[in-house]
Formats: C-alpha cells, sequence, structure tokens
C-alpha cells in the first residue's frame, strides 16, 4: 500500500518526536510529580516549602548573577559585532576577527578551572599586575566569589552573542549605515541609534540562549566560588548527593525551569508585539 | 564520562573473561586514586598470586554518592542469581545501609585478618552495627593545615581558634559543606565543640531533640563565616594555603601529605588536630551477599589488610592511616615512613582527638541545620 503524503510526514517526524518525548518530556514530567509528591506518596507543596527555606538566598543569587552575566555579555559582545562591522583599522578588525572565537571552544570546566589559578588573590592576574609594578602585593584581592562567577560566565558566552551579532550586522543594508557616516554621525552613534535597533530580536535570541544557558551550569559555581551563597545546581546535586532527596532537589528544578520560561515568556512577547506593528 | 568508564570495563570484563578461567569485579566509591590503589597495586599483586585470576577494577565516584551508586546496583540486583560486583569499597554511611538491607555477606570470621583489627569503626558504622560484614581498608581523618611560617603557635582547642579566627580575618578558609569531605567535618568538629554532647552524637542513640540545642553554635559559626573564606572546594583549601592566601584550614591528613610530597605544598605547612577533635572515617571492604567469586573476594580482602600491603601500599604510598591496628606494621616499615605520618599528629593526639563522623541522623541534621542557619 502506498503511503500518502500525511502518513509519509508523519512517519519522517516519528524519530524526532520519540526522541523528545523520551528524552525531555517523560523526565521533565517525572521530576514535575516528584516535586509535588510529599513524603507520604500524596500531592504536597513540602519540598517547595524546603527549598525556599533553605536556599531562597540563593535562588535571588542564581537570578542576579545571570541577569547581570547577561548584561554584561550583551555589552562586550556589542562592542565587539560593533567593531568587526564599522571598525575602519583593519589590523585591529583582523585580530579581533581571529580571536574572539576562541572561547567557544572552550568547554566550561576548562574555562573554570583556569579562572581558578587566574583569578585567585595570589593568582596569575594579580601576580601580573604586581610584577608590573600597577598593584602592591597587599593590595591584591580575591576574585574567586559572585565576581569571578560572573568573570567566567561573560569570557564563555560573549563570543557566542557577538557571533550571532556580527552575523545580523553583517547582513544589515549598508547604505543606511553610510548615509549616516556621510551625514556626519560619529560611528558609535551610527552603531548605537541605526545599526543596533534593526538588529535587536538577533541580540535578544542570543541573550536569551546564554540566560537559559548560564542557568544550567554546575561546574563553574562549584569550582570558581566558595559555596555560601551559590547557585542552584550546586544545591540540587547536594540535594542529591547528600541526602539522597530527589523531591527537593526537583522542586529547586521546577523553580529554575520557571526562571527560564521567563526569559522566554520576555522574549516570545516582544516577538509578538513586534509582529503587530509591522 | 562515568557511563563511558563503566562501559570500558564492561568491554574490558567480555573481552577477558574467555582468556582467563576468573574474574574479580572490585568496585570502589571515593576518587580516582582509590581506583587506581586496586587497578595499578592490589590488582596485579593479587593476580600474581593467583594464576589464572583477572582482577578488575572500577571506580563508581567520589564521596557518599559513589557508594550510593553501589548501593543502587546490588538493591537492583538483588532478585538475580548473581551480582557484577565481587568486592566492594565503599563509606560508612552506605555500609549501615548495605547491612541493613541484607545487601552484604558476613564473612571476616571466615579470613585471619580480621584478628588485627579492633578499632571501634569495624563494627559500629554511624550507629549501625556492622560487625562481621566489613574490613576497614583505611582510617582516614581531617585535620587543621596551618602555615607555620605564618602562626608560630596553631590553635589548642576550637574555643581558641574562634578567637584567632577574629583577631585574624580571612585568614582561615575552609570550603562549607557543598564543596567537599574536609568542610564538613569541620562543621561537625564545630557542633561538636559547641553543640553540647559529642559522644551522643557519635554514638547514639538517636532524639530529634537534639538539635535545638545547635541554635547557639550555628549563630557562632555565622559570625565566625563573616571573618572566614569559603574555599572552593577540598582542593581548594589546599591551593589557597599553597598560595599563602589563607593561614590555616582544615584539609584530609592524607591529601595534605600527598600533595606535599608531589611539591604542590610547601615544607612548611604543618597539621593540628584541635580539642575537641574534628571526624576522619574509613573505608570498607565487603563482599556483596550475591557475589560469584564469593572465596577468591574473601582472599582478596586477605591480601589487602595483610600487614605487608598494609604497610607498604596504604602508610608509604597513599599516607593513609592503616585499617588494621597500627602496632601490627611494627617492623614492617622502615622508621621514616612511619615517623612522617605521626609528626604533626601523634598517635596520641589521635586517640584522643580523632573523632568518628556522627551517626547518620544527626549527620543529616547537622548538614540540614548549617544550611538552614548559617548558609542562607
Amino acid at each position: 500500500m502506498p503511503l500518502s503524503q500525511r502518513n509519509l510526514a508523519l512517519l519522517l517526524i516519528a524519530p524526532g518526536l520519540a526522541l523528545v518525548a523520551a528524552l525531555f518530556l517523560y523526565p521533565l514530567s517525572f521530576s514535575l510529580v516528584s516535586a509535588f509528591t510529599g513524603p507520604d506518596g500524596g500531592f504536597s507543596l513540602g519540598s517547595f516549602r524546603k527549598a525556599w527555606e533553605l536556599y531562597s538566598g540563593d535562588v535571588v543569587f542564581t537570578v542576579v548573577i545571570v541577569l547581570s552575566s547577561c548584561l554584561l555579555t550583551g555589552l562586550m559582545a556589542v562592542v565587539i559585532a560593533g567593531t568587526l562591522t564599522l571598525g575602519e583599522n583593519r589590523y585591529i578588525v583582523g585580530t579581533l576577527k581571529a580571536l574572539y572565537r576562541w572561547p567557544l571552544f572552550i568547554p566550561f570546566i576548562v574555562a573554570a578551572q583556569c579562572m581558578r589559578t587566574f583569578l585567585a588573590k595570589n593568582g596569575l592576574m594579580n601576580n601580573t599586575f604586581v610584577s608590573l609594578g600597577l598593584m602592591e602585593p597587599l593590595q591584591a584581592v580575591s576574585f574567586l566569589d559572585w565576581r569571578g562567577i560572573i568573570a567566567t560566565f561573560v569570557w564563555k558566552q560573549t563570543p557566542f552573542v557577538a557571533l550571532l551579532l556580527a552575523g545580523a550586522l553583517a547582513s544589515l543594508d549598508r547604505a543606511t549605515l553610510e548615509a549616516g557616516r556621510n551625514l556626519g554621525a560619529s560611528r558609535l552613534r551610527v552603531l548605537v541609534e541605526l545599526a543596533l535597533p534593526q538588529v535587536m530580536p538577533q541580540l535578544l535570541v542570543a541573550l536569551v540562549l546564554s540566560f537559559v544557558t548560564m542557568l544550567s551550569v554546575l561546574s563553574v559555581p562549584m569550582m570558581v566560588s566558595g559555596s555560601q551563597p551559590t547557585m542552584l545546581t550546586v544545591d540540587m546535586a547536594f540535594r542529591i548527593n547528600a541526602y539522597g532527596d530527589y523531591s527537593t532537589a526537583n522542586a529547586l528544578g521546577v523553580i529554575t525551569y520557571l526562571l527560564s520560561a521567563g526569559a522566554a515568556i520576555i522574549y516570545l512577547k516582544r516577538g509578538m508585539s513586534q509582529e503587530s506593528t509591522r | 564520562m562515568r557511563i563511558l568508564t563503566l562501559a570500558c570495563s564492561l568491554a574490558a570484563l567480555m573481552a577477558a573473561s574467555p582468556l582467563s578461567a576468573q574474574t574479580l569485579n572490585v568496585a570502589s566509591a571515593g576518587d580516582q586514586n582509590m581506583v587506581d590503589y586496586v587497578k595499578d597495586y592490589l590488582g596485579p599483586m593479587f593476580e600474581k598470586a593467583h594464576p589464572g585470576v583477572k582482577v578488575v577494577s572500577v571506580g563508581t565516584g567520589p564521596g557518599d554518592s559513589g557508594s550510593q551508586k553501589i548501593l543502587e546496583k546490588l538493591d537492583a540486583q538483588k532478585g538475580s542469581a548473581t551480582t557484577d560486583f565481587d568486592v566492594v569499597v565503599i563509606h560508612q554511611k552506605a555500609a549501615g545501609q548495605m547491612v541493613k538491607d541484607g545487601l552484604l555477606a558476613k564473612y571476616t570470621d571466615k579470613i585471619d585478618t580480621a584478628k588485627l583489627v579492633s578499632s571501634e569503626a569495624a563494627k559500629n558504622s554511624l550507629g549501625a552495627d556492622v560487625s562481621g560484614y566489613v574490613m576497614p581498608m583505611f582510617q582516614s581523618q581531617t585535620a587543621l593545615a596551618y602555615n607555620a611560617d605564618m602562626l608560630k603557635t596553631p590553635p589548642n582547642s576550637f574555643a581558641e581558634l574562634k578567637d584567632w579566627a577574629k583577631k585574624n580575618p580571612k585568614q582561615f578558609g575552609y570550603n562549607g559543606i557543598k564543596g567537599g569531605m574536609s568542610g564538613v567535618a569541620f562543621v561537625a568538629g564545630w557542633v561538636y565543640a559547641f553543640g553540647g554532647d559529642a559522644n551522643k552524637l557519635v554514638q547514639g542513640p538517636y532524639d530529634a531533640a537534639e538539635k535545638a540545642k545547635w541554635d547557639t553554635a550555628f549563630a557562632e559559626l555565622k559570625e565566625f563565616n563573616k571573618n572566614a573564606v569559603i574555599t572552593p572546594g577540598n582542593a581548594g583549601t589546599l591551593d589557597m594555603l599553597n598560595r599563602g592566601e589563607i593561614a590555616m584550614g582544615p584539609v584530609w591528613v592524607d591529601m595534605f601529605y600527598s600533595w606535599q610530597a608531589d611539591g604542590k605544598l610547601p615544607p612548611n605547612m604543618k597539621l593540628k588536630l584541635a580539642a575537641p577533635g574534628m571526624p576522619g572515617q574509613p573505608m570498607y571492604y565487603a563482599v556483596p551477599e550475591k557475589s560469584a567469586q564469593r572465596k577468591l573476594a574473601e582472599e582478596f580482602i586477605a591480601l589487602a589488610t595483610s600487614p605487608q600491603v598494609q604497610a607498604d601500599g596504604i602508610v608509604k604510598k597513599f599516607n593513609w592511616y592503616p585499617g588494621i591496628d597500627a602496632k601490627n606494621l611494627e617492623g614492617k616499615l622502615d622508621k621514616a615512613a612511619w615517623d612522617k605520618l605521626f609528626t604533626d599528629i601523634t598517635p596520641t593526639d589521635l586517640s584522643k582527638n580523632a573523632k568518628p563522623f556522627p551517626i547518620a541522623p544527626y549527620f543529616n541534621d547537622i548538614l540540614e541545620g548549617y544550611e538552614k542557619k548559617v548558609a542562607n
């Protein structure tokens, strides 16, 4: 019996759908159920109460860390992508082009290990400053806390955002930008007032993706900073390893879902309002 | 990665089985050095003495979670005829649970070296009776490491340490409770010192009302933390000591000596076991109830706990304290190796201030109390 067009289409998407169902939907609903299940097997908000009682500070800490990392990543990416598109010194542009993608190929755990020795009080960075005479040894401070986490995240995510942004900027109509330059606008003004508004959606997509990625990283907070306060991923791992307590860990997971869902909603809303104004 | 390791071991196992008559599968919870100990040292020695036997060493990951994985595996295979593991190396928390669940075999009466062990840890594992089911592989201990150039007289007790940290802000560092067991041990030591009766926490029985007595201790620890540095992990504390960023911090004694031997810690670092003491823990050798190679497994453990192996492997190579009573090692070890182990912490200090961890329910109460009252 020959397959109809419709059946063929269904057959083609079946493997992908099965994969999503088995590897995402099933574990998702499993962890949702576990988060809302009490020790006696019935429905309970106990895990959430416990999660909030023990980790409310860490929830706030996680949000602050991830948001400020996103903000800094966005800024850095705009500077890099702007220089690549509008830069006039070809040596600077060439060097930057060759260098900026490197962190993309370095895993989070390796970046964290490097930062551990780089940012320490008597680490590579401070020692370099001291030996250059820029700083007294006594002024050295350790960055192995929230600042270290942000530095690692920004270093790791900037190239990703810059890559998407530079691509979007390159596909803009050069004529508008050059018109701006001809009328006497500085390059900074062309970037901020002409180029960036046109690539805002792409920048936002890149930042939302970075937000979700950073929310899920375990190695960086674990290796770079001490554990008080720390990010939710570390708390989840600790809940399971120290107490075998999956339901509170899952409650923390649900809180993380909600945070990333928040980012997705902001993005979708913005996308829709743009659609409607068009 | 772990799955890959397991898969590789499994592949190696399948490839090896037709060649040799018997395979002994040893699963170790713990850091890589524990897996290497069996793979590179104990395994080859056993294979030499038992021609035709192949020892396969598998690691299940560090900390209590590694033991948890062994427990889950044995539990899952409860219904089958044999288990995949013949010898397991496990932590205290899991050992009590496994004995309770009937997953382990009683074997120590069948091996001679059992007579060489008299320590409490061989009978009582965090409140659970495990006598007959386990042999201690080694005893590990936490202590305060300090930079002898920066402070001449280290604090003798936790009370002195509290004052010292106040006068020397940001000179004491530990890794909290989420970054490894040396920080957990420090917190347990703090509760032993300021939380009432330490003996009750170690021996039980469990009384849920006991934790109410720790409120002041936790409040003081929160205050103490303001002057302390929270380091990233067991290795993080050692790193910061090495770079001179902190002057003192809790460490595992074996890690301390190994790092010093590798030149990763300067020779001016010393150890101190402050009163009333800090916890240490043994790792246990045990045989699963459904092991297919019960006899071989017993012989393997007998070799591993023999005085010569304990002297050469455990003490000299890996800087652990012996699992069997130390007096049985006399004459098996040169004086230098022996002295090195007891330079800073004398046997008297050890017998007075080396404590076990609290029994499991108190242990969890301490961790959760810390999360609630100190960290959040």
